[in-house]
C-alpha cells in the first residue's frame, strides 16, 4: 500500500466539468465489447450473414451481384441485431452494474442515448462487415459460375439497410429497457408483432390496419432498397408502435426507478 | 460534508425511512449502523441518488448528487460489491469507470495496489473472485476518483481479520486527509474501532446520534478500596448509587472527586479509582434497537 496515491481530498479543481457524451458513448461501446457474452453475439451476427450468403452462393445459377449477396445476409440481421439492444438495456440490470453506473451519471436517459449510439456503432460495424462477406462472395462467385457478378451497389439497398440496422438496435433497447429481463424482451420482441400477424390474418377486421402496424414487411422491403410511398409510410406507424412505444415505456421506466 | 435532512421515504402504506435527519462531517468516520431493514442501504441509495425520496434531501456539500456533474470525483460509492458484472475482470471494471470519470491512465493501477489486488487477480473475471477480493475491488472503485467523501455499506463484510484491520487504517488515513466518510456495518466492535461519530437507525427512525466517545461513555467511576463496605455506605449516605461488581470493588455514580472525598472522609484507603467502563457499541445497539422504534433517545 502506498500513501501516496490515497491523494488528500479536495485537491481536484474546484469547477468540475460533466461527462461529455461522446465518453460515455465511448465507455458504453466497450461495456458492449468487453464481456464474452457480447463479443459471441457479435461474431455470431457476422457468422450467420457468411453462412447466408455462403448459401445463397450455393444456390446461384449465375455469378450473384455484390448487391443481391448483400441483400440475402439481412434476414439474420433482422433476427440477431435486437439482441445488441436488448443486451445493452438488461444487462445493467440483471448483472446490478446499474448501481455504479448511475452513481457515475446519475442522467439515467442520457445513459440510455449512449448506449443507444454506441449499439448503432455496433451495427454499422456489422453493416460494413457484411458488405466486406458479400463483396469475397461476389468474387468466389464470379470464380464458380465464369463471369463476375455485378459489382453495382445500389444506394437504396445502402441507405435502407443502415436504418434498418439503427431500427433493430432501438427495437432491442426499448424492449430491454421497457421489461429490463433478456428472456422476456427477446421472447416479447420475437413472438409480439409474430402473434399479431396471426390475430390479424384470423380477424378479418383487422387485416386492414394491420398492414400499417407490421413493421417485418417495410423492414424487409427497407432492407432490400424496394421501399415505395405506402411502404415508408407503412414502415413509419410500425416503427413508431414496436420501436416508439417500447422506449418511451422503457425510458419512462427507468429514468426514476429505484435501483437495487 | 454529507447532510441527511428529514429524508423520508415511503413505499405504498410501508414507512421505510421516516425524518431521517443527520450529518456526517469531513475529516471523520461516521458509523451507520441498525438491524437488517433498519434504513441503511435505502438512506445511501437516496444519497447516491439512486432511489428518490418522498420527502426530504440528501447532500454531499450542499448539493444533491444528482445536480452534481461527474458525481465520482465527489463521492466514491460502494453499495454492494457482489454488483459487478461477472464476465469482466476487475480491471476492466476499474478501466471502464476511469474513462467515465476521465481519469489519468495510471489511476487505475494505483488503485489496485492500494487495495491490494495482484495483477493476476486483478486480470480474472469477478466472478473467480472471493467476497473479501470483491469487497477490495469495490473499495479500489470508490477511491478511483478521488473523491471527497465515501459512502460505503457493510465494506467489511467477508474480509479476514487482517483485511478488517487493512480497511481500517485506510478509512483513518483518508478521513485524516480531510474526506468524509460514512460507513454501515453489522461489524459492531470494527466500527466502535474506527467510527468518530455514530448514528444509529431502527424502523426508519434514527435512535441516537452523536460522538462515539458520547454514546459509549458511561457516567460514574469504578472503585477498589481496603474497605468497600465502608465506602459503599458513605457514598450510599451521601445519595450516590452504588453497586458492587463481579470480579470486587465498586461501581457507583458518583465523580471521582466524590469517591475521594468521601473515601477520605471515612478514612478509607483506595486502591483504584477509574471512569466506569463503557458499556460498549454492542450494549447500546442492542439497547436501542432492541424495542420498538418509538424507544427514541436523544444523543
Amino acid at each position: 500500500m502506498s500513501a501516496a496515491t490515497l491523494t488528500p481530498p479536495g485537491t481536484a479543481a474546484p469547477a468540475r466539468a460533466g461527462v461529455p457524451w461522446t465518453r460515455l458513448v465511448g465507455v458504453e461501446l466497450r461495456k458492449q465489447v468487453d464481456t464474452r457474452a457480447g463479443r459471441w453475439l457479435l461474431a455470431l451476427v457476422v457468422l450467420v450473414d457468411v453462412a447466408l450468403v455462403a448459401l445463397y452462393l450455393w444456390a446461384a445459377d449465375e455469378a450473384p451481384g455484390w448487391s443481391a449477396l448483400t441483400e440475402a445476409s439481412s434476414a439474420g440481421q433482422l433476427l440477431l441485431l435486437p439482441l445488441i439492444g436488448v443486451l445493452a438495456a438488461t444487462s445493467e440490470w440483471s448483472q446490478r452494474t446499474a448501481l455504479t453506473t448511475f452513481a457515475l451519471e446519475p442522467r439515467r436517459t442520457r445513459v440510455h442515448g449512449a448506449k443507444a449510439a454506441a449499439g448503432i456503432v455496433l451495427a454499422l460495424g456489422i453493416t460494413v462487415a457484411t458488405l466486406a462477406v458479400a463483396a469475397v462472395a461476389t468474387l468466389v462467385g464470379g470464380a464458380l459460375h465464369d463471369g463476375a457478378g455485378s459489382w453495382s451497389l445500389d444506394g437504396a439497398l445502402l441507405g435502407g439497410l443502415a436504418l434498418a440496422l439503427v431500427l433493430l438496435v432501438l427495437q432491442g433497447l426499448g424492449f430491454g429497457l421497457a421489461l429490463l429481463s433478456t428472456p422476456a424482451a427477446i421472447v416479447a420482441y420475437l413472438a409480439l408483432p409474430t402473434v399479431w400477424s396471426l390475430v390479424s390474418a384470423l380477424v378479418p377486421a383487422l387485416r386492414d390496419p394491420a398492414d400499417w402496424l407490421d413493421m417485418s414487411g417495410p423492414l424487409t422491403g427497407l432492407m432490400s432498397g424496394s421501399l415505395t410511398g405506402d411502404g415508408w409510410a407503412q414502415l413509419g406507424t410500425s416503427t413508431l408502435l414496436w420501436v416508439g412505444v417500447p422506449l418511451a415505456v422503457g425510458l419512462w421506466r427507468t429514468a426514476r426507478r429505484d435501483v437495487a | 460534508m454529507i447532510e441527511i435532512a428529514h429524508l423520508t421515504k415511503r413505499y405504498g402504506s410501508t414507512t421505510v425511512l421516516d425524518d431521517v435527519s443527520f450529518t456526517a462531517a469531513p475529516g471523520r468516520v461516521t458509523g451507520f449502523l441498525g438491524p437488517n431493514g433498519a434504513g441503511k442501504s435505502t438512506t445511501m441509495r437516496v444519497l447516491c441518488g439512486l432511489a428518490t425520496a418522498s420527502s426530504g434531501t440528501a447532500t454531499v456539500a450542499g448539493r444533491r448528487l444528482r445536480d452534481v456533474p461527474n458525481p465520482g470525483r465527489t463521492v466514491g460509492v460502494l453499495l454492494d460489491a457482489s454488483a459487478q458484472h461477472a464476465g469482466r475482470s476487475g480491471r476492466e471494471v476499474l478501466t471502464l469507470s476511469a474513462r467515465l470519470m476521465g481519469l489519468a491512465p495510471g489511476r487505475v493501477a494505483a488503485c489496485l495496489d492500494l487495495v491490494g489486488l495482484t495483477a493476476a487477480e486483478a486480470d480474472a473475471r469477478t466472478r473467480t473472485y472471493s467476497l473479501g477480493m470483491r469487497q477490495r475491488l469495490g473499495l479500489a472503485h470508490a477511491l478511483l476518483g478521488e473523491p471527497d467523501a465515501l459512502v460505503l455499506d457493510e465494506p467489511a463484510n467477508g474480509l479476514d481479520p487482517a483485511g478488517i484491520r487493512w480497511m481500517r487504517d485506510l478509512l483513518r488515513a483518508y478521513a485524516d486527509g480531510g474526506g468524509t466518510v460514512l460507513l454501515s456495518s453489522h461489524l459492531l466492535r470494527e466500527v466502535e474501532a474506527v467510527a468518530d461519530d455514530l448514528v444509529l437507525i431502527g424502523r426508519g427512525r434514527v435512535l441516537a446520534h452523536g460522538t462515539t466517545a458520547d454514546l459509549l461513555s458511561a457516567p460514574g467511576t469504578e472503585v477498589r478500596s481496603l474497605d468497600d463496605g465502608a465506602l459503599a455506605g458513605a457514598l450510599i449516605a451521601a445519595g450516590h448509587d452504588v453497586r458492587p461488581l463481579d470480579d470486587g470493588g465498586l461501581s457507583t455514580s458518583a465523580s471521582a472527586e466524590a469517591v475521594g472525598r468521601h473515601a477520605l472522609d471515612a478514612r478509607v484507603v483506595l486502591l483504584d479509582l477509574r471512569p466506569a467502563r463503557s458499556a460498549g457499541l454492542e450494549d447500546l445497539f442492542f439497547t436501542l434497537t432492541a424495542g420498538s422504534a418509538r424507544e427514541e433517545v436523544a444523543a
